[in-house]
């Protein structure tokens, strides 16, 4: 039992908190979100310092890491606000070297690693909400392998991604497929979403696909977990920069002649907001250190992080803005960008009633971290 | 990074759990699983059982004759006697005046006392509140007035936990008005039986005497009683509470009880009820999130590498905790808690009122809401942790 990080996962936060801040100042991302909501260069940069292969083993091209470096990464991802769907990647690398075919690991796994392809996760439907499954998506046998035929809705990057890696029903199961977007019958709409990144739908007709396993149901929890686990730690960077930034405005901002930081009822909220970010730190930790257990204490223990740290964001997103006051719902400040991205992050991969469903579903006689 | 202790801490559990297991005595575990009240001979008899293997004195380092444990391992016994449902072990002998007397005791005042608290002969109590001083414990105005080889001790203590029982007691009295409050202050040990001794039991909310006054009415306490220097009482008490002590979060026992309250909540025919389930979830995540903050401190305090400033967390979320489960406990009961039947709180009551897991649900809420008030209100807990995030 212990918590330290090695030398190693240092290095690799600091090599990801200098790229945040030298080259991903706010005045860049304002920019992306104003082109669109992803920046090419960006993510081909995260790439660039081995981001993008963290889950792909080395011998396909990537650097063959494990929960805790992927914890480390998006922690700084979140401290910066990187607009760039780094958690797809590590949902991507995961599911084509754990699961997929020969076929599917040629074809995908070294571009994934080096940023050439970016690959999401498509299994939202506009019907299912956060139930996880094939949806409406159903998959037909064709001469020269699949077809696929259905739609998902707000998945990140979309119109801008390269592949897509969708659940359908395969014969009363299912299963998940690789589909490029440039194939035929592949159509995509595009959105900005409330946090400034980038989203769309996806419309497949007679689409062609590569099979990547039968086994879809397993995969896809097992890629939303990873998902939950990477939310939970982008959280706790986003949380962590935005208490330091609502500390330092209540010290430096001054009413009735003394600094706000000394009023005791701003004090105490100060306080609450302290125990939500350390509950979250915590429970984040508990999901990345659960990710490789078996998918019941697995699922069971994500969804619990998930329902954790969903309270913190709410929470603290709401009282990060209202101790900034005015200041605090204004776009030109950074605060409102925070708070944004913190709802939107509660609401991926699982909002909290609906982990807190998971939670009370799964609930045994006896709990606590090592149950 | 990980979550799994060593195999020798795992073979350590497994002898805490086989000895507990065989020297828990099972009438005094079937009390503490069912929040039925405990004697003062139940507490003695545990903690000399304990003191007999050496166990009463588990934080202790080897030198003064503890174990000298590691603080996962005083973890992981203190987690194993709390599923077992072994009682608290009365901590102000053991746990708070002993590391006081090591650390700023003398020789002879060390060879005189510990040997009494490690083993479970002795019953320590603890004098800090006042009537007049709460929270704002400096302001507290219990005098000791040296003459010759002699304190004369007078005044009133308060909220004396179990005094009743108490054989000795530890005090912080005033023996300067000069300067701050602070540094008037000084740390005495009292025999209880003393001439001019007289102690009080409080009636709490739940019936309970948990609780007792404790006056002081010109007593002589000798000199040699005295801890370190005089005026320097303050330090030593708040060297006490500066050491991270992860028990205070008490998420063990928080672990059994959680599953008490499913077994309260099956029996209630409330378990399989959306809305009350959600209810037991939350705290199932409360709880989870307890334990990974009381391991992230364990495991700070073993590198010794980034040390955790959250100790006043600990606090704050424990008794929110402990008062959520009681209250939880007591709502599955619904109606069927209300009865008041103080028979009912003992052992072997044979009564047909109400089912007996019933009657000491109600009672044990009001007790419970005691925990965000002592130790440092969790207000003062705010103001604490407030300090670290703005200075």
């Amino acid at each position: 039992m212990n918590f330290d990080f090695s030398d190693d996962q240092e290095q690799l936060r600091d090599a990801v908190r200098k790229w945040v801040e030298k080259a991903y100042t706010f005045e860049r991302r304002r920019a992306a979100v104003d082109a669109g909501g992803f920046d090419r260069a960006a993510y081909g940069e995260l790439a660039d310092i081995g981001l993008c292969g963290l889950y792909v083993p080395e011998a396909d091209g990537g650097t063959g890491f494990g929960p805790v470096e992927g914890m480390v990464v998006m922690e700084e991802l979140g401290r910066g606000l990187v607009l760039e769907p780094l958690a797809q990647a590590l949902i991507a690398g995961a599911l084509l070297s754990g699961y997929g075919s020969e076929a599917a690991r040629t074809s995908w796994l070294s571009q994934l690693a080096s940023g050439e392809s970016v690959l999401v996760l498509a299994y939202q439907e506009a019907q299912t909400r956060y139930r996880l499954g094939a949806g409406s998506t159903v998959a037909q046998a064709s001469a020269d392998g699949w077809r696929l035929n259905g739609g998902k809705c707000v998945l990140p990057v979309a119109d801008r991604a390269d592949a897509f890696i969708v659940p359908a029903q395969l014969e009363g199961q299912t299963a998940l497929f690789v589909v490029a977007r440039d194939a035929s019958g592949v159509s995509t709409q595009g959105y900005g979403t409330q946090d400034g990144s980038r989203a769309g739908s996806l419309v497949l007709r007679d689409a062609p696909a590569t099979l990547l396993t039968r086994d879809g149901q397993t995969a896809l929890e097992h890629g939303v977990d990873i998902g939950i686990a990477a939310a939970c730690a982008e959280a706790v960077g986003v949380l962590d920069k935005t208490v330091a930034l609502t500390a330092e405005y209540m010290n430096t901002r001054k009413q009735f002649g003394v600094s706000i930081a000394s009023f005791q009822a701003l004090r105490h909220r100060m306080a609450d907001v302290k125990m939500q970010l350390e509950l979250a730190r915590s429970m984040s930790y508990y999901a990345t250190l659960k990710l490789n257990e078996p998918a019941a204490q697995r699922r069971r223990a994500l969804a619990q992080a998930k329902y954790q740290v969903g309270q913190s964001m709410r929470f603290i997103g709401q009282q990060a803005v209202q101790l900034h006051g005015g200041i605090g719902v204004t776009d030109e400040y950074i605060m409102s960008h925070y708070f944004k991205k913190l709802t939107q992050l509660e609401m991926s991969f699982g909002d909290s009633l609906h982990h807190l469903g998971e939670v009370s579903q799964r609930m045994q006689d006896t709990a606590g971290v090592f149950a | 990074m990980n979550l799994s202790f060593t195999p020798e801490e795992q073979q350590f559990r497994e002898q805490v759990r086989v000895w507990v297991r065989d020297n828990l005595p099972t009438d005094i575990s079937h009390k503490v699983h069912h929040a039925l009240h405990l004697s003062r001979d139940d507490h003695q008899r545990w903690a000399k059982i304990l003191g007999q293997r050496g166990w009463l004195a588990w934080g202790w380092p080897q030198e003064f004759g503890g174990p000298g444990w590691s603080a996962v391992q005083k973890h992981l016994f203190e987690e194993e006697c709390a599923l077992a449902g072994a009682p608290r072990v009365i901590p102000f002998g053991p746990v708070m005046v002993a590391p006081v007397i090591m650390s700023f005791g003398t020789a002879a005042q060390q060879q005189r006392f510990l040997p009494g608290i490690a083993s479970g002969e002795v019953w320590w109590s603890q004098g800090y509140s006042e009537p007049g001083s709460g929270s704002d414990l400096a302001s507290l105005k219990t005098r000791a007035e040296r003459q010759g080889d002699h304190y004369i001790v007078n005044g009133q203590k308060t909220w004396t936990t179990l005094g009743q029982y108490g054989e000795w007691i530890f005090c912080l009295v005033r023996t300067s008005s000069e300067g701050k409050p602070q540094t008037g202050i000084s740390f005495l040990l009292i025999d209880m039986k003393s001439p001019g001794v007289s102690v009080r039991p409080i009636k709490l909310l739940d019936g309970s005497f948990e609780v007792n006054e404790v006056w002081f009415d010109n007593v002589k306490v000798p000199a040699d009683q005295l801890i370190g220097e005089e005026n320097k009482g303050w330090t030593y008490a708040k060297h006490l509470l500066s050491h991270e002590r992860t028990n205070i979060a008490d998420v063990n026992r928080a672990k059994r009880e959680l599953e008490r309250l499913k077994r309260i909540a099956r029996d209630a025919g409330v378990y399989d009820d959306a809305r009350f389930r959600d209810e037991i979830a939350k705290l199932e995540v409360d709880i989870v999130a307890l334990e990974m903050m009381v391991l992230r401190v364990l495991s700070a305090e073993k590198s010794g590498k980034n040390p955790l400033d959250i100790a006043g967390l600990l606090k704050i979320r424990g008794s929110e905790i402990q008062q959520r489960y009681s209250e939880l406990m007591m709502l599955a009961a619904g109606p069927q808690s209300l009865p008041l039947i103080p028979e009912a709180m003992e052992a072997g009551w044979q009564g047909d009122q109400v089912p007996a897991w019933c009657a000491p649900l109600a009672p044990t809420y009001f007790n419970m809401r005691k925990t965000t008030i002592y130790g440092g209100s969790n207000e003062v807990q705010r103001n604490i942790v407030a300090q670290t995030v703005l200075g």
